[in-house]
């Protein structure tokens, strides 16, 4: 059954890309790019939005980038993609890095066909765009919304300018550390766009969303004072004493 | 070509194509070899120059040198893949070049068939003109046929490069000598509008030192190229080389090939100083040389008019002399002997002074040398040109190769009655891939370049191939591609043409795109706005992938692109 396959993106640095080599099932999608690094991370979030099952990004093995950095750029949006997505509920192998060169010892079939199979068994349930689930649904754009905070791209774009140099105070930030940080705001950032995307339509109370997020009241509510102050939600109306929230359009 | 050097041009090169001396398409071929077009990849070279084999083979490879990834972990193997394409075309296409349409009148005569004799036909023909070379020796090629040995340089690739100039319509005449059978005046006589002098440096240097009369002192341009004519020369059982060049390590291990027991170098100065290849000195030792530095001749002792010793003197560096290289000094009282029985002097080449016409002849220099004008090559006799070894001194055959292209232009703009000079300073600026030098780490080096020529039965060498045509590939996709515009990639979609658009409404300053980056294109400006720099810029759109407030994009391949190219065939599903 053709529909029974997984649904597979790869992107593919046009570095590596070598025309001969390169015929894939016909459940994967080759896209050629020009760089692995040049993907914005929200555009591969946007993948399994539109139904994609799992997404492949193949480059060039450091230190063999055409530009330099970007295959590291790329290793660094998949570390951070990969928390995004099992905090939405998704398995983080659903997106996978593969150095490849096209005279290297494996062909890229080989890769391609190695990883549909893989996934074919991990991945417990397809993503089909029209009977997406509404709570992965609200995932999954809560996870884009997150990929596109300004907060997280900063600090993500500035990796290597915060753990390899020293900022204004003279302060060096390790890798742990700045891990860490990133960690952090990804699930920060992450249960901030669940709860606008969940009151986006309906108004709801913190209890109701300390439920769909999983998280307790308290919580929930220092969140919601904090994307008061940032414009993002406001106080719909009250019901009896309980005050409900609605997401806030963006300016 | 002729349209280039009408009006002055500012060209961005890459630096290897920038250190080669003719400008020869280094990123456009190596792309085309990544990409496995091997065909294409030759007619990129044949469109600078002629010798894609020869250089292939024996080129001293200063775009290697210039190389940008030298400052990530190590040069590209420029040199090799040269050589590797250039075979593969020799073996799969058997088929000859159309002659060329003469498209104009004016007959124009290159004497010598050198590198940069060949190369200046070669151009002519291309352009038009009925050239013919006028040879000494028998054969056409110069110093690469008669100089280089053949363990370095095969007879078979020269002939084949020098066929396919003549198949393009140039006549070679051998056996002609210059300033016997032929003359300038005769030249003239004979309806030739143009002429290119492209002699070269014949002579050997000499000694000159007591007992250099001697038999048994062969000097190395003699020497080599009595074998290159299959002479039958007798070679001694010690033998010393004297000289620290390229022809000493040919001389030296042609010596140690025909059978010499002993041979050993002799040079004045000390290894780092020794203009020959780095790579060539190892195979030298390899193949047995023996290399005594900081040593030199005082006198060759002999026996009933026979070598029989050598004798030395040490010497110590002192001060570096105009040529930058540290000034040898000799150690009073060092003298010691070498029990030889033969010494080939390998100290450089003159330019055969009988050959040049009188009147050519730069009265100032010391040592016979053509005088002319740098930048047109232009000689004082109108319509006469002259370049290479002849006019430079002995130099290298890419250096000829660039010569015989400047004659060309040179030649082109005279016969056609423009001005000689104009658009001829190129303004040349050099792009690089590398931000700030200082601060990449470098890698260690990861790959051996050169590898050596196994001995394999015919089912190996099939493997052989296919690995040797992988590996090649796999060396051509290290190159960083510095140029603006490698010619393969033009108009495709992912063309480096592609570049960052700023909104300046969006931008905040940030500094992201700054930071991510790689060439150092991006900058804030005083008004916290991101800036381009589009020389800089290879449209890699990595700044507009980390863009936090979306304010870059990119002009050809946006995200949305990216994303449409992504799903759209998923969606038909």
């Amino acid at each position: 059954m053709e529909n029974d396959k997984p649904k597979i993106v790869c992107f593919m640095c046009n570095f590596a890309f070598c025309e001969n080599e390169t015929k894939p099932p016909s459940n994967v999608n080759v896209a050629r790019v020009n760089c692995i690094g040049r993907l914005d991370p929200v555009t591969i979030v946007e993948m399994f939005e539109n139904g994609a099952d799992a997404v492949v990004l193949t480059g060039c093995k450091p230190p063999d980038c055409h530009y330099l950095e970007g295959n590291i750029q790329a290793e660094r949006a998949v570390k951070m993609l990969k928390k995004l997505l099992s905090l939405a509920g998704l398995e983080p192998e659903r997106i996978k890095l593969v150095w490849y060169s096209p005279i290297e010892g494996k062909s890229f079939d080989y890769h391609i066909k190695e990883y549909a199979e893989e996934m074919a068994k991990l991945v417990s349930s397809l993503l089909k765009t029209d009977k997406l689930e509404s709570k992965l649904m609200t995932n999954i754009l809560a996870a884009k919304n997150a990929a596109s905070n300004f907060q997280l791209r900063v600090l993500l774009g500035r990796e290597k300018e915060l753990t390899e140099g020293v900022n204004v105070y003279n302060e060096k930030l390790s890798q742990e550390e700045f891990d860490e940080l990133l960690d952090d705001i990804v699930e920060t950032e992450f249960v901030r766009q669940k709860i606008y995307v969940l009151t986006k339509n309906v108004p709801l109370s913190v209890k109701d969303l300390s439920e769909a997020v999983g998280m307790k009241p308290a919580a929930v509510l220092k969140q919601i004072v904090n994307m008061r102050r940032k414009n993002m939600i406001a106080c719909d109306h009250l019901e009896g004493q309980t005050p409900l929230y609605r997401a806030l359009e963006a300016e | 070509m002729a349209n280039a050097s009408t009006t002055n041009v500012k060209r961005k090169l890459p630096p290897c194509r920038n250190a080669c001396p003719a400008h020869v398409n280094v990123q456009a071929y190596v792309s085309l070899i990544q990409r496995g077009k091997y065909k294409e990849a030759v007619d990129v070279i044949r469109n600078d120059m002629p010798f894609p084999a020869i250089c292939g083979r024996v080129c001293f490879s200063p775009c290697e040198d210039a190389c940008a990834r030298t400052n990530i972990d190590q040069a590209v193997a420029i040199r090799s893949l040269k050589k590797f394409v250039a075979d593969i075309e020799r073996q799969q296409t058997k088929v000859k070049p159309k002659a060329i349409p003469k498209k104009h009148k004016e007959k124009v005569a290159i004497i010598g068939a050198g590198p940069a004799g060949l190369t200046a036909a070669y151009e002519l023909a291309k352009l038009g003109y009925p050239v013919t070379v006028f040879e000494r020796m028998a054969e056409p090629g110069g110093m690469m046929r008669y100089c280089i040995p053949d363990f370095r340089l095969e007879k078979f690739v020269v002939e084949n490069e020098t066929n396919y100039i003549k198949d393009l319509g140039v006549e070679i005449k051998t056996g002609v000598e210059f300033g016997k059978d032929i003359r300038l005046e005769s030249l003239k006589k004979d309806g030739y509008k143009a002429v290119f002098l492209a002699i070269g440096t014949q002579a050997g240097m000499k000694l000159n030192i007591p007992g250099e009369e001697l038999k048994g002192v062969v000097n190395a341009v003699d020497f080599l190229r009595d074998i290159a004519l299959g002479k039958h020369v007798e070679v001694g059982e010690k033998v010393a080389v004297v000289g620290g060049g390229n022809s000493a390590i040919d001389a030296a291990r042609t010596a140690k090939r025909l059978g010499a027991k002993e041979v050993t170098i002799l040079y004045r100065r000390s290894r780092e100083e020794m203009p020959a290849l780095p790579s060539e000195v190892a195979e030298a030792e390899k193949d047995g040389v023996k290399i005594n530095i900081l040593v030199a001749p005082k006198q060759i002792i002999g026996q009933n008019g026979k070598v029989t010793a050598i004798e030395c003197l040490r010497m110590k560096l002192g001060e570096p002399d105009e040529s930058g290289r540290r000034r040898p000094v000799p150690i009073e009282g060092s003298e010691h002997r070498y029990e030889v029985d033969m010494v080939i002097p390998a100290l450089g080449q003159l330019a055969e002074s009988k050959c040049i016409p009188k009147e050519l002849l730069d009265e100032k220099a010391r040592i016979p040398t053509i005088s002319i004008d740098p930048l047109t090559l232009e000689t004082k006799v109108p319509g006469v040109f002259a370049g290479g070894d002849v006019a430079t001194g002995p130099a290298s055959i890419i250096e000829a190769v660039g010569a015989g292209k400047k004659a060309a232009v040179s030649i082109h703009l005279y016969l056609t009655g423009q001005n000689v000079r104009l658009g001829r300073e190129e303004n040349i600026e050099e792009t690089t891939w590398v931000k700030n030098r200082e601060q990449i780490k470098k890698k260690e080096r990861r790959y051996e370049t050169h590898a050596e020529k196994p001995r394999l039965n015919f089912e190996e060498t099939v493997d052989y191939l296919e690995k040797l045509e992988r590996n090649a590939k796999f060396e051509a996709f290290r190159c960083l591609c510095c140029g603006p515009c490698a010619e393969c990639l033009a108009n495709t979609d992912f063309c480096e043409g592609d570049k960052a658009v700023v909104d300046e409404v969006l931008c905040i300053g940030c500094n992201v795109c700054a930071v991510v980056c790689p060439f150092g294109a991006a900058k804030k400006d005083e008004n916290n706005v991101a800036r381009i720099n589009e020389d800089l810029c290879k449209g890699c759109g990595m700044c507009a992938a980390r863009c936090p407030t979306r304010a870059i994009t990119m002009k050809k391949l946006t995200n949305e692109r990216i994303a449409t190219l992504a799903l759209t065939p998923l969606k038909g599903r």
